[in-house]
């Protein structure tokens, strides 16, 4: 049987037993192990439970759970609240800037939870029902939110990106930094439209008043003294601390990525004990379960898919394909494009995590050939990756809205959302055209070099 | 972390007494002490972490072992931890036919399933103890300098799919109870 053939029963078989709706990980596993069986050598299967070993043993992988009890501390904590009103206060004189606090802080949470669902469900809880009660929309107030959470995935530190330095054997703090300044382009874009759209509605607001005397909440503004700014502050600098910290560790040469994972994590739990009392076995244990919930998911699903990219490579159907793609000759932007088309379409049923490691062995070697960095491609794919959470038909994000102000129907919060999505192609299109804005970070810092 | 995928479908109902109730409930102990360890092996993750940190910074004392110590024991909290998520239905899946099926139907797919994860899991336990009665047999070590015995991980990765295996075992049996208490009802009703 030819590889093609063998390739498109993998591929086809892969699917067929995900969408019976079986665990993804064992999903991948069964049909790696079912291959194997009907295509390798019989001794290949006692390597089975070792190659998961040997590509989970990777301390950088391992961090992934560290990470994860980082966010989960701080998410269980009302540090959310207290990051997203502290913000709002000190940007409170700022056309929209209350939505735009809501923004930063979904992008200052992100960077230190790392989770998109976590942030949406942290600063949403308070921020969806405050930019209600001041007017704002409710589609608007929702798309803020669902699209401040997706950079989650692109600030550092994000498990996306560990996974696509893993599979695209990169430097992972080289990807970290790379992420960053695409990551304040997005947070700069969502908030030109923020306050775009509030000078929109303020203004229909003032003429319903003036023209039907219909009043809005809009025309009321809360005005805090100095006082009340600064005294917001002392709950939420202990955490802005933890994320330079981290980050100070991690690039000024103190510690790995895996380091600076556990510190973020013990160091983590240390300030929601000190700040928020949370200290009692009753109250970390809800910590660490979600924790061990939410990684042991997905490092098994890391496991078995690495397993399958390693059947896929065995059986050269990788190579092939990656072969196939490179003869088909295609310009490097339309290459470009129709890759993340793909990663978009999968984007739609499948976590990040399977479609990095699935795809990473197919779709990079062409990518690489055709001349793309594979950190700036990286960036990109995060940030496609992204728009999967908050587009419909599935986009996470949405879902997570839905649970926080469940009295806002699905059809406004996707025409709220969905012009996020725009914006997030707009910045995909800046950084094919500027792909400076990524790779500038890590040269300067790292120096240049990939 | 992220997905837009779903998740668990219902829980199946355990009955309040009899050989199936015992063994729910023994299974339920062993998965929470199984997840308690996880715990702890998580926090001594972090622990081990920062220590080699400042270890290595402010006394100067090299910490070769720190990694391979978190590793065995992040290793182990995954593994051991992977039976108790999946008896709250926490291994994702794509379950977009699902919410299509009639209910009859996606009782037989969700059994069916189980039973493929089941076979799938079975595989890697069997797997995971001749690995692990290997590297004891034959001494094996990891490559470092430090070089600690193989057969902790594997032996963690061994019992915590043993554990996984018995919970998806349990989810089969209680399926088929409930399938089979089903059928008895329409049949009485008939």
């Amino acid at each position: 049987m030819s590889v093609a053939s063998v390739g498109m029963m993998y591929g086809a078989g892969t699917l067929a037993l995900m969408f019976t709706g079986m665990p993804i990980a064992f999903a991948l596993g069964l049909v790696a192990v079912l291959f194997m069986m009907g295509f390798m050598p019989h001794e290949a299967l006692d390597t089975v439970t070792q190659n998961v070993y040997e590509e989970m043993a990777s301390i950088t992988l391992l961090s992934i759970p560290l990470f994860i009890l980082k966010g989960a501390a701080i998410g269980r904590s009302r540090a959310g609240g207290d990051l997203y009103s502290a913000i709002h206060a000190w940007l409170n004189r700022v056309p929209g800037g209350l939505g735009i606090a809501n923004v930063f802080a979904c992008a200052l949470f992100a960077a230190m939870a790392g989770s998109s669902p976590a942030t949406c469900s942290a600063i949403g809880a308070a921020g969806i029902p405050e930019m209600r009660a001041r007017g704002y929309s409710p589609g608007f107030a929702a798309g803020i939110i669902a699209a401040g959470g997706t950079l989650g995935i692109l600030l550092p530190p994000s498990i996306t990106m560990i996974l696509y330095a893993v599979a695209a054997q990169i430097s992972l703090g080289r990807l970290f930094l790379a992420g960053i300044m695409p990551g304040v382009l997005l947070v700069t874009l969502f908030c030109i439209y923020t306050a775009w759209k509030f000078t929109r509605e303020f203004r229909a607001a003032e003429v319903a008043f003036r023209e039907h005397g219909t009043t809005s909440a809009y025309l009321d503004r809360k005005v805090y003294t100095l006082k009340e700014k600064t005294e917001m502050l002392p709950r939420v600098l202990p955490f802005v601390t933890l994320l330079l910290g981290v980050m100070v560790a991690l690039y000024g040469g103190y510690a790995t990525p895996s380091e600076t994972a556990g510190l973020g994590g013990l160091l983590a739990l240390v300030l929601v004990a000190v700040v928020y009392g949370l200290w009692r076995p009753g109250q970390i244990t809800p910590i660490l379960k979600v924790t061990l919930k939410e990684s042991t998911m997905l490092m098994f699903i890391v496991g078995m898919s690495l397993l399958y990219s390693y059947v896929m490579s065995s059986l050269q159907i990788s190579q092939s394909a990656a072969e196939w793609i490179v003869g088909l000759q295609l310009s490097r932007w339309v290459l470009l494009v129709s890759v993340l088309l793909l990663v978009m379409g999968l984007g739609f049923f499948l976590p990040p995590v399977s479609i990095i490691l699935m795809t990473a062995p197919i779709l990079l070697p062409p990518l690489k050939a055709a001349g793309f960095d594979l950190i700036w491609f990286g960036i990109v794919m995060t940030i496609v990756m992204e728009m999967g959470l908050i587009h419909p038909p599935v986009g996470l994000n949405i879902f997570v809205i839905r649970n926080v102000a469940p009295d806002i129907p699905l059809g406004k919060v996707i025409r709220g959302v969905l012009p996020f999505v725009g914006l997030m192609m707009l910045a995909v299109l800046i950084l094919c055209l500027v792909p400076q804005i990524s790779s500038w970070l890590p040269d300067l810092i790292l120096g240049a070099g990939s | 972390m992220s997905g837009g995928h779903a998740s668990s479908g219902e829980f199946l109902q355990v009955p309040a007494s009899g050989v199936l109730a015992m063994c729910a409930r023994l299974m339920g102990a062993i998965n929470t002490a199984a997840t308690t360890a996880s715990m702890l092996a998580l926090l001594a993750a972090c622990g081990v972490l920062t220590t080699g940190v400042f270890l290595r910074y402010f006394l100067k004392v090299p910490t070769d072992w720190q990694d391979e110590v978190s590793v065995f024991l992040l290793v182990g909290a995954t593994f051991l931890s992977a039976g108790a998520v999946q008896a709250g239905r926490g291994h994702i899946g794509i379950e977009a036919i699902a919410s299509l099926l009639p209910e009859r139907l996606n009782r037989i797919r969700r059994s069916l399933c189980d039973a493929a994860s089941l076979a799938f899991c079975a595989f890697f336990t069997w797997k995971s103890w001749t690995l692990m009665l290997e590297a004891l047999n034959e001494g094996q070590t990891t490559s470092s300098s430090w070089a600690p015995p193989l057969w902790i991980p594997y032996s963690l990765m061994s019992v915590g799919m043993t554990l996984l295996c018995l919970q998806l075992l349990l989810q089969c049996v209680l399926a088929l109870a409930q399938a089979g208490s089903l059928a008895g009802k329409t049949e009485v009703s008939q």
